[in-house]
């Protein structure tokens, strides 16, 4: 197989594989939200722990979503500099864009891994369940360095220029 | 007041610079929090640290994929279809009858999703080969639907109010009851603009079928089982033989049943009465109201037979895609209003209102003029986000109350949205009808552009429209 095509091939094996764990965890979110409510109400038996369980499911959403974000190139951006510059200067602004992205990404995860590392150190758990906080906080350090590597694939192989903005 | 200024000036070129709009605004915050600090970048490092890890950590915050997702079950359930088809058989056959149709369908919609693009983009599908057919100009048709679709945000559940609320900690509840009577008066005030085109171009929006009475009345199936339900609910709630929780919850189950019977109009009715009314009678959280919508909205769509695995994948990466941009976009934002906060600009602002005994109304009058000039060239989202920590302090401070406040940025989001040349709606809609010029799309948005205007005067003039449901609530 030519490289290039093996490149694609992992690419859309780490997509697929995110998209699910988020996915699955979204899913799952909105079920215990919902039981929660159901259970407290009827059975006045509130889910042990929901609260704990949401609040690390949804970081682990939201670090799980942002290298897929970056995939696919949905970050809110302005694109008014493009009716100014030719195509090939897009281009190359386009990548440097990137590349800025890139650095600032591995920055932070860096940042976050220090955290990490202090939290872990502390041996921090949840109250209730007693679930270690530290392997979380590690998850989002390493999903803000893969989130890093998108953008490095990214100079290299340009996705879609178009302009995305919020979905508000 | 020279370094906030400064900061948001650089973040400005930087997202000019294609930068995207989260890191413009994280880079700039950490950097001048750094120089706020004399360079004590260690200080400003730890910040950014802890604004990651505590966004990313917030229960509250999980209101937002849940909300969403439910915008996007509603979507796929193909439920803007029937919507458009209700209104239609009952005003369809009055002049410009369609696109009232259609803002009146969009309305419905914005009830039980939160965002004005997936609002504008389903109607786009839905009501414009309908007015195509019926002869009506492009202008009038894809004006209707981009102003519509920003009713979506309006009437809540709502994305933007959220986001607000969540920066401003104001009560999500409240803003959503706050959002409703804005929203009818924002219905009504978009369809006088049709009157007002139809009456200047009649041939822009001929009269439809005039349907009969029966005809009608078949489209609200299912109302009167629907509406049962909720009399039973309040009765026995009431009556005491049950806990208004209990009755709530177990209504709601019967509402989840009756929705896989009776596909038309009333349930979308339900759905919203359930979700709105459980925030506001104090039974849900505006979280757990999330929860129950996006589980009625799945029950929807698997009741209308649209969704699949794949449709069900497709809908849960996306809301969970959107999630992450958001999120990204939240942190830059804080970070951001953290540098924002040490400078000296929020102060200077607060003694510059009263060195010059402004009136706050004024004050608010000035504040919405900025953010509408804002609004035609800027990212509406992005735009709340870096001037609100700037402008909220200051509206506290004179004593305004931040729900009503809330409900003005909604609009003046809502203007944005639609105002030429850089509104979200407008894009949204070119990029569905490439067949329609986007010059035409421009000219046909500008009466509502105009009402919504008159909206927003009318809103601050009258801050009681917004006020009042919230101020009755537990």
């Amino acid at each position: 197989m030519p490289p290039e095509n093996k490149r694609k091939l992992w690419e859309e094996r780490l997509d697929a594989a995110l998209g699910v764990a988020a996915s699955a965890i979204l899913f799952a979110l909105m079920l215990i939200t919902f039981a929660d409510v159901v259970s407290r109400y009827l059975f006045n038996w509130p889910l042990r722990g929901a609260f704990e369980a949401t609040e690390l499911m949804l970081l682990v959403l939201i670090f799980a979503g942002l290298p897929l974000v970056s995939h696919a190139d949905e970050h809110v951006t302005m694109d008014f500099i493009d009716r100014v510059l030719t195509p090939r200067a897009t281009v190359a602004l386009v990548r440097a864009v990137h590349a800025l992205c890139a650095a600032v990404m591995f920055f932070l995860a860096w940042q976050v891994w220090i955290k990490a590392n202090r939290i872990a150190g502390y041996g921090d758990t949840t109250d209730v369940l007693r679930i270690p906080v530290g392997p979380f906080v590690y998850f989002m350090a390493l999903m803000i360095g893969l989130t890093g590597l998108v953008h490095v694939l990214r100079v290299f192989v340009p996705g879609t220029l178009r302009a995305s903005q919020a979905t508000t | 007041m020279a370094e906030a200024l400064t900061g948001l000036l650089a973040m400005m070129v930087l997202a000019f610079l294609r930068i995207p709009i989260a890191l413009s605004m994280g880079i700039v915050g950490i950097v001048g929090y750094a120089y706020m600090r004399d360079w004590n970048w260690a200080v400003a490092f730890a910040t950014a640290q802890t604004k990651i890890y505590e966004t990313g950590r917030n229960y509250t915050l999980s209101v937002i994929p849940l909300f969403i997702l439910m915008g996007n079950f509603v979507t796929r359930a193909g439920m803007s279809q029937e919507l458009f088809r209700t209104a239609y058989t009952f005003i369809g056959h009055l002049r410009g009858g369609l696109a009232m149709a259609t803002i009146l369908g969009c309305a419905g919609f914005g009830a039980i999703c939160g965002s004005s693009i997936a609002t504008a983009a389903t109607f786009a599908k839905v009501a414009y080969p309908s007015m195509k057919k019926f002869g009506y100009a492009d202008y009038l048709s894809t004006g209707a639907i981009a102003a519509g679709g920003t009713l979506g945000i309006l009437i809540p559940p709502s994305t933007i109010m959220v986001i607000y609320g969540i920066m401003t900690e104001t009560n999500i509840g409240k803003l959503f009851a706050a959002g409703i009577l804005p929203g009818i008066l924002a219905t009504v005030l978009l369809c006088l603009a049709v009157q007002y085109i139809t009456w200047r171009d009649p041939k822009a929006g001929p009269p439809g079928e005039r349907m009969s009475w029966r005809e009608r009345f078949t489209t609200l199936e299912g109302l009167w089982a629907f509406a049962a339900v909720g009399v039973v609910v309040i009765g026995v709630a009431k009556l005491g033989w049950l806990d208004a929780d209990d009755a709530a919850v177990i209504g709601a189950f019967i509402v989840f049943g009756l929705a896989l019977v009776y596909k038309g109009v009333a349930s979308v009715i339900a759905l919203f009465t359930l979700v709105m009314g459980g925030i506001y009678g104090g039974v849900f959280t505006a979280i757990e109201g999330a929860a129950v919508g996006a589980f009625g909205a799945m029950m929807f769509a698997i009741a209308r037979r649209t969704l699949n695995w794949k449709t069900l994948y497709a809908s849960l990466v996306e809301s969970a895609r959107t999630t992450s941009m958001l999120f990204l976009i939240l942190i830059g934002a804080l970070m951001f209003a953290e540098f924002v906060n040490i400078t000296t600009m929020p102060g200077e602002l607060r003694d510059l209102v009263k060195r010059f005994e402004l009136h706050p109304i004024l004050v608010v009058a000035a504040i919405m003029t900025i953010y509408v000039i804002l609004g035609t060239a800027m990212e509406e989202l992005s735009m709340i986000l870096l001037t609100v920590p700037l402008f909220f302090p200051l509206i506290v401070h004179m004593g305004l109350d931040p729900v009503w406040f809330g409900i003005l940025i909604v609009c003046v989001v809502e203007i944005g949205l639609i105002s030429p040349p850089v509104g979200m709606n407008l894009f949204v809609l070119s990029t569905l009808l490439p067949q329609v010029p986007t010059s035409t799309v421009f000219r046909g948005v500008m009466p509502f552009v105009f009402v919504d205007c008159i909206r927003l005067a009318i809103l601050v003039a009258f801050p009681i429209i917004s006020t009042w449901l919230p101020s009755m609530m537990k």
